[in-house]
């Protein structure tokens, strides 16, 4: 029987996680140390306004940023900037000799890297929420997070490919990298939960694909069951795939004129 | 009624062998014209031109990286295409891939017009890129098959024999289940062979496959593409710029410099033909006479031993030959073709048409 390609470069990818135990070390480090001093900042915040912001009271807050970061933190940081200089340095055009996508190939290959981290983000994000925040604020909703986590993470992979396309024409996916962090740090939801901004800008937040990468999940695990948006979530994976699927074949398409 | 579609069963080894040897000595009656009957094409191209457009608005500038390339390459040959730094050979590697259009011309790879049918020729052509790799370093070779078995539609039990296989023709059997990064540079560019032949690619392409290697690494792996080559029928295309690839890989060499083919004959026929001169060493137990002739240079002569070369146009070595035999007191008289770097260094310094 034929193998399944994506299952097949997944489950590889995984395997070179796995194999680089250094590296997830160093991930969990980082994920506890952040989501640790985020955790601290919003429980003081709730404490000194009478218990809650915007509707999140301290153990929602806790399990809201243990969930946001590990969505985040899985995700290599410069996925956008190692794309741009794929495409730079001509590797990518030698990605077009497979007889399968690319962009399906470096999407599959990545969500194989991802996978292992966040579980293991999610599931140390559980155990630190509970310790520091209490008990999930509604344990029901927690059936919730995973499904949109691994929507959240997928939409992230594939939105930074769009991004990334752009050095298809501008040689250098860096200013695309920056502009995009921000985008998730902040209208993502990774720090912050939407409601806590001001009105205006929860209405963008809301209606931009970066609520789908962070906050979605955040909000089911902060016990709020709203199946609405992971139907939302998979709305904007689809977008995004065909938005990324558009760019990889514009760019394909210009290096096969124009040379890499 | 709609052509037969061609036959694709797999052949026996013996088969593969046989269809290869003739082949290949099609190539020489088919280049003197003696052969009335086709012979299978893994390559055609004609005229192909490619130019980049580089710069914006008034310093755009027009570059002919390839230009009027015509150029056949018969089933299961060992073709070297050689040539200075941006000659074109890359740019027509990409194009005969399918990685970038031409601008004008046509070719065709085993019957398919690369750029229109790229994900197409892709399951058919192997592709070995000496400074980029294809197998993860963090895993074994074995893992990155897997993955490139899947990606090439392969079954488990398919990618298992050919794995098996690969490994006993590559001598690499044992490389497999290591790490790819604690394997040598050489180590690796077998395993990365093996990569590009999982999927029986009927032709394989290397651009600069020995470059960082060392000489020991470098025999192995010529040896283990001729092998490739004499074992399976894969017409080979190889780029490089280490004369001794093309020496000990290939059985022809196109030259093209410009972006067009400037040489195109067998590798010892260009090798005898293209450059005239002989160096000839003698030795002997006493003072040796520099025979006078027009073409005859002294590279270096002391007592006992002389080292000349001869314009065999000018003057004929057996002349030269003549007169120093001629000197009783000889003990060694040895008469070599130039290296082929000299010979590639002339045809590249011919001038531009």
């Amino acid at each position: 029987m034929r193998r399944r390609w994506p299952a097949t470069v997944v489950r590889t990818a995984v395997q070179r996680v796995l194999a680089e135990r250094g590296g997830l070390v160093v991930t969990l480090v980082f994920y506890v140390l952040v989501a640790s001093v985020l955790s601290s900042l919003w429980r003081l915040s709730a404490a000194a306004n009478g218990g809650s912001v915007a509707g999140y009271g301290a153990a929602a807050l806790t399990w809201y940023v243990a969930t946001t970061e590990a969505c985040t933190v899985s995700l290599n940081i410069r996925l956008i900037a190692d794309i741009g200089r794929d495409i730079g340095s001509g590797a990518l055009a030698v990605e077009l000799l497979r007889p399968v996508s690319v962009l399906g190939v470096r999407v599959a290959a990545e969500l194989g890297r991802v996978l292992p981290r966040l579980a293991l983000c999610l599931a140390t994000g559980a155990v630190l929420a509970s310790l520091v925040g209490g008990a999930p604020p509604r344990p029901a909703a927690l059936v919730w997070v995973l499904p949109s986590a691994l929507v959240a993470v997928t939409a992230n992979v594939v939105a930074q490919h769009a991004f990334a396309g752009a050095a298809f024409w501008l040689r250098d996916a860096g200013s695309a990298w920056f502009l995009y962090s921000k985008f998730t740090f902040v209208l993502g939801g990774m720090l912050i939960p939407l409601q806590v901004l001001p009105g205006w800008l929860h209405g963008v937040a809301s209606a931009l694909p970066f609520s789908a990468m962070a906050y979605a999940p955040g909000r089911f695990a902060s016990g709020h069951i709203e199946p609405w948006l992971l139907v939302q979530q998979l709305g904007w994976l689809a977008a995004l795939t065909v938005g990324a699927s558009a760019v990889f074949a514009a760019g394909e398409r210009r290096l096969q004129v124009v040379g890499g | 009624m709609p052509d037969a579609a061609p036959d694709r069963t797999p052949l026996s080894r013996e088969g593969q062998t046989r269809m290869a040897r003739d082949a290949v000595g099609a190539i020489g009656r088919h280049r003197r014209g003696c052969v009335r009957h086709p012979v299978p094409m893994s390559i055609e191209v004609h005229g192909l031109t490619k130019v980049f457009v580089t710069g914006r608005r008034r310093q755009r500038r027009r570059i002919e990286a390839v230009r009027d390339l015509s150029l056949t390459v018969v089933a299961g040959e060992r073709l070297a295409f050689i040539g200075p730094n941006g000659a074109g050979k890359s740019t027509s590697i990409k194009i005969l891939t399918g990685i970038l259009h031409p601008t004008s011309g046509s070719a065709t790879v085993l019957g398919v017009v690369p750029w229109e049918d790229r994900k197409r020729l892709a399951r058919r052509i192997g592709t070995l890129f000496g400074q980029r790799s294809q197998l993860w370093t963090e895993l074994s070779p074995r893992q990155s098959y897997r993955m490139l078995a899947a990606v090439y539609g392969l079954t488990a039990a398919e990618e298992i024999e050919r794995v098996g296989a690969l490994g006993e023709l590559l001598d690499a059997s044992d490389l497999f289940d290591q790490p790819v990064r604690s394997l040598s540079l050489g180590q690796r560019m077998r395993c990365e062979l093996a990569a590009c032949m999982l999927h029986q690619p009927e032709v394989l392409f290397l651009d600069e496959p020995t470059i960082g290697l060392d000489l020991l690494a470098k025999q192995r792996f010529r040896e283990v593409v001729v092998r490739l080559n004499a074992e399976r029928g894969t017409t080979i295309f190889l780029t490089s710029h280490d004369v001794a690839d093309i020496e000990h890989v290939a059985e022809r060499a196109v030259v093209v410099n410009h972006g067009s083919v400037i040489y195109d004959d067998d590798v010892a026929t260009m090798r005898r033909t293209l450059l005239a001169t002989k160096l000839i060493e003698v030795h002997g137990a006493g003072a040796i006479d520099v025979p006078q002739g027009a073409g005859v240079s002294v590279l270096a002569h002391e007592h006992g031993s002389l080292k000349l070369t001869v314009d065999t146009g000018l003057t004929p070595v057996r002349d030269v030959l003549d007169r120093l035999l001629d000197n009783r007191d000889l003990s060694d008289v040895s008469v070599m073709d130039p290296p082929l770097e000299q010979v590639i260094a002339e045809i590249y310094a011919e001038p531009r048409a």
